[in-house]
């Protein structure tokens, strides 16, 4: 890599079961705030990457509507359709490759007011048997995969309430988040009602509107733009089979393959101790430490351990989703791109409450499908290096 | 050798439900458009940094990029921009009267409206022609207030 | 800058209107296989997957997720774009960057759509179903019609306006679309790869009834079951992988202008003959490859048309002739295979159009016919250096080009 890319400047909505407005006004709004942060017009911006769903927007081709609002008029603009992650690593490439100097991501969903993300969810299952069949759905999915860590490592639910009334105490001092709860304690998230067992009310996510822009921009002119540049060390993801029953639910082989990649790349040889912080896009509870531990945070099977030691508070040794995660907010497509956000206020001492003292890495997590069956990692760093 | 599809699959219905989807839209343009058609006015809004004058008007221009609420009245009448002959439906199958249905850009604004043009032979429609609205008696604030279009 | 090329094309054995056989994800793993049989590689030599197409117009939610494991991108990074109509030349163009970028050496992009899954005039509806929805809310008239904010025949309808403003604008007769779509069928006659496969004569298309005059049925394009897969690598792996004879990708554009149909909630504001925005994506792809004047350069183009006249409207609007001169060049001949610049050697879209492949069918096109590698008639006699591909999409708003040749840039 001969050029460097990083991120500029973030905006995020104030996320929602509702956000009380249509698409088009919450693009305008967010990127005019964006705009306004950093200081630039729609012209100083080279290329637009989005990142939207057809089927949450009930419209083939997303994005013909979002393209005006962002700014993108008359200027080169492509959509990704993943989470909004993919987006972000998309437009690294594109800087990357000489032909731009800026990118801006925006990666949105109504999903809370619009659309039920569990039928979304539904629509992606394989078309000719599992959708036919029509016994897996996004929830007991959910509930075979945290059965899967429980069984395996001889765990009971307590770490699943432990780990949700963390996030929605973190929740609490993120403004931007959806759900939250000041003093929440694991006896509080028990005595939310079950979904599928073992998987309650609390320990999944919300249906959330929200969206989130990221401008990123080459070395030089990231650094004429803003004071402090979040540079984009490495990144990567990978993809495992669709088929539940050929997959150890436990663990998450895609995530450990993105992350050796995104590792190699940044340099990290010793996750657990150089990286300061981790946004994880954990839909369900259990998912948190199904990913950490493929990003090898924390040992295996940790994690009622890492529960009862306080390991992954704001203050702990390995903080993780200090912004209240996928429990407290997750919105669709752009689920990714807001851990990113969250990991450049951070890293740029702008994260107040949640501050990280010193956190110099951080890493990003988005992921798609069932039992987060595609995985994308990307590390970020304050310094240049 | 020619290529030899194989044996037919199972095939399985599967659905779309859009009527699950709760579309939020932008209604502050269609709102000022449609109840000054109770008087038989259209109005618009204009961008004024680029004078550009839309119908029904957006909250913000795309070309300036910036928000926008000026609410300016434009004329009924207008100039054909382009126009299709409809002879078919969506399915292909054809329409019992032929219809001339075009692309209007009414006086003092830049907005392409569709709408029907009607007491005319399509043959001798032509871009460029001029035409008026034709309201209904009693406007009801609707679309279907200007019934049709006419040439002048 | 990395200099990037197309190394190997791959289609599936047919492109018809309904593939009882296969399904989506099959349908992808026969592209991926042609891809891998033609350029002899495996997919361990692939080091990221790049996927595109319309996922409402077969029902399925991010296919990507399902249809990888049939294109081996288990285990490896896959991405996937959707674009609309430009779909497959987006994602062709994200296989680039990857490649461009450094990071990647070898990329395989796969594209696919399977129209008769779905509905392709409900999927195209669908583009605007809350303008719809919105505008008989406030008393539109969808039954007959008439009166303000009418619309014509779905899709046709849209295109017929288009058809008719460049008709205007250029001089052009409307049979100089029944001249264009004769010529394009009966080039697709020669493609084994092409669906509507019939020689056909000004006649023939005269004899088809109008949809929306100008638009006739024969203006139109049918729709298709079919994938394509692609592999694009980096000058170092050429020299490894291949004998020499590839196709390189010298520039890249794409530009999105603002809807120019159906925008009924924010004011329609833009000619859909106009297409600045395909101005713009030329330019800049022109700038980067090099290219000083369009009208001379070029040996061949594979331009997307949806509908006949796009062919001619596209082809001013790219600069390949000057403005309201395409139909002159059309009667003399000189868009013909063995004419001076052969438009649509190929059929083009109109001939066959699965619409995730449809914009990744006109590089791939130009590739092969640079490779020399045309399986069938269409084979375009001359030496081609130089080829431009063209795409369009959502609502009259999205272009992509892309500039192929012979040789690689030379590096800066």
């Amino acid at each position: 890599m001969e050029r460097k890319v990083a991120i500029v400047s973030h905006v995020q909505t104030k996320h929602s079961s509702d956000i009380g407005m249509p698409r088009e006004r919450m693009l305008f709004n967010l990127v005019k705030e964006l705009h306004n942060k950093v200081g630039i017009t729609r012209h100083d911006v080279d290329s637009y990457v989005l990142c939207s769903n057809d089927f949450e927007a009930g419209r083939t081709i997303s994005t013909v509507f979002e393209d005006t609002p962002v700014g993108a008029y008359m200027k080169d603009e492509t959509k990704v359709e993943m989470d909004g992650i993919m987006a972000l690593i998309y437009a690294t490439m594109r800087i990357l490759s000489g032909q731009f100097d800026t990118a801006l991501v925006v990666a949105n969903s109504l999903g809370g007011s619009q659309f039920r993300p569990f039928l979304i969810m539904e629509y992606q299952l394989d078309p000719t048997f599992d959708r036919q069949v029509g016994l897996i759905n996004e929830l007991n999915a959910g509930a075979f995969q945290a059965r899967s860590y429980m069984d395996k490592y001889g765990l009971d639910e307590w770490f699943l309430d432990a780990i949700s009334a963390r996030l929605l105490r973190n929740g609490a001092i993120n403004p931007y988040a959806l759900r939250s709860k000041d003093d929440a304690t694991p006896e509080y998230v028990a005595s939310s009602e079950y979904y599928y067992e073992p998987l309650r009310k609390l320990h999944c996510y919300p249906f959330s509107d929200g969206a989130c822009a990221v401008l990123l921009a080459c070395g030089e002119k990231a650094k004429e733009l803003c004071e402090k540049p979040v540079w984009i060390k490495g990144f990567s993801n990978s993809l495992e089979t669709c088929r539940l029953g050929e997959r150890e639910l436990y663990t998450s082989p895609s995530t450990k393959q993105a992350a050796e990649k995104a590792y190699k790349a940044a340099g990290i040889s010793d996750p657990a101790n150089e990286i300061d912080v981790a946004e994880i896009s954990a839909k369900f509870a259990h998912q948190e430490p199904i990913i950490c531990e493929s990003l090898g945070l924390f040992p295996e099977g940790s994690a009622e351990d890492v529960a009862k030691n306080d390991l992954a508070e704001i203050t702990g040794k390995m903080p993780i989703s200090p912004s209240g995660g996928g429990i407290c907010t997750y919105v669709f497509s752009a689920a990714g791109l807001i851990n990113v956000a969250q990991c450049c206020q951070q890293l740029t001492g702008e994260a107040g409450d949640a501050q990280v003292p010193n956190a110099k890495i951080a890493l990003a997590h988005g992921q798609d499908g069932f039992c987060a069956q595609h995985n994308s990692v990307v590390i970020l760093s304050s310094e240049e290096g | 050798m020619a290529f030899q599809m194989g044996e037919e699959t199972r095939t399985f219905p599967i659905t779309w439900d859009v009527s699950a989807n709760k579309y939020k839209i932008e209604s502050r343009g269609l709102r000022i458009l449609t109840e000054g058609m109770k008087d038989k006015k259209i109005r618009g809004i204009r961008c004024h940094e680029c004078d550009t004058v839309y119908i029904p008007g957006p909250f913000y221009c795309r070309k300036c990029h910036i928000e926008i609420d000026e609410v300016v009245e434009v004329k009924d009448t207008g100039t054909v921009m382009s126009f299709a002959v409809d002879m078919a439906d969506i399915r292909g199958n054809p329409l019992p009267e032929k219809r001339i249905s075009a692309m209007i850009k009414l006086d003092d604004c830049d907005a392409w409206f569709i709408g029907t043009v009607e007491n005319m032979d399509w043959k001798d429609a032509k871009v460029g022609m001029r035409v008026k609205s034709i309201w209904v008696d009693e406007p009801q604030g609707k679309f279907s207030d200007i019934d049709h279009f006419e040439p002048i | 800058m990395r200099n990037v090329a197309i190394i190997g094309v791959g289609y599936t054995p047919v492109f018809v209107s309904k593939r009882i056989d296969v399904s989506i994800a099959e349908m992808a793993n026969e592209a991926a296989n042609a891809v891998f049989r033609n350029t002899g590689l495996t997919i361990d030599q692939i080091d990221a997957v790049v996927q595109g197409n319309m996922q409402p117009f077969e029902c399925v939610n991010l296919p990507y997720l399902w249809a990888s494991e049939h294109i081996g991108a288990v285990g490896k990074p896959v991405m996937r774009i959707a674009t609309g109509g430009t779909t497959g030349m987006t994602t062709l163009m994200c296989a680039y960057y990857h490649v461009a970028s450094g990071l990647y050496d070898v990329v395989l992009a796969v594209t696919w759509e399977k129209h008769s899954d779905g509905d392709a005039q409900v999927g195209l509806a669908g583009i605007v179903t809350p303008e719809i929805f919105t505008m008989v809310m406030h008393g539109l008239d969808l039954i007959t019609g008439r009166g303000m904010g009418g619309t014509s025949g779905g899709s046709t309808g849209a295109a017929a306006y288009q058809a008719l403003s460049y008709l205007h604008h250029s001089g052009a007769d409307p049979e100089h679309i029944d001249k264009m779509a004769a010529l394009e069928r009966s080039n697709a006659a020669l493609n084994p790869y092409a669906h509507l496969r019939k020689k056909t004569t000004v006649e023939d298309i005269q004899a088809t009834p109008f949809i929306s005059w100008p638009l006739r049925y024969g203006h139109t394009c049918p729709t298709t079951d079919g994938a394509t897969a692609c592999i694009v690598a980096s000058e170092e792996k050429v020299k490894e992988l291949t004998d020499g004879n590839v196709a390189w990708i010298i520039g890249v554009g794409s530009c999105t202008s603002d809807p120019c149909t159906a925008n009924f909630i924010e004011g329609q504001i833009t000619d859909p003959a106009e297409q600045e925005s395909c101005r713009i994506a030329a330019k800049k792809a022109y700038e980067m490859a090099g290219i000083e004047d369009p009208s001379k350069e070029f040996d061949m183009a594979e331009l997307y048309d949806g509908f006949a006249h796009q062919s001619l409207m596209y082809a001013e609007k790219l600069g390949l002739c000057k403005e309201g001169e395409a139909h002159k060049l059309l009667d003399k001949g000189a868009f013909n295979i063995d004419g001076e610049l052969p438009i649509n050697a190929s059929g083009g879209v109109f001939s066959t159009n699965a619409i995730g492949t449809s914009a990744m069918n006109r590089p791939c096109e130009c590739a092969l016919q640079i490779m020399g590698k045309i399986e069938g008639e269409h084979k375009i006699p001359k030496k081609i250096k130089k080829a431009l591909a063209h795409g369009w999409g959502g609502l009259f708003q999205y272009n992509s080009v892309m500039v192929l040749s012979d040789t690689p840039k030379k590096s800066s």
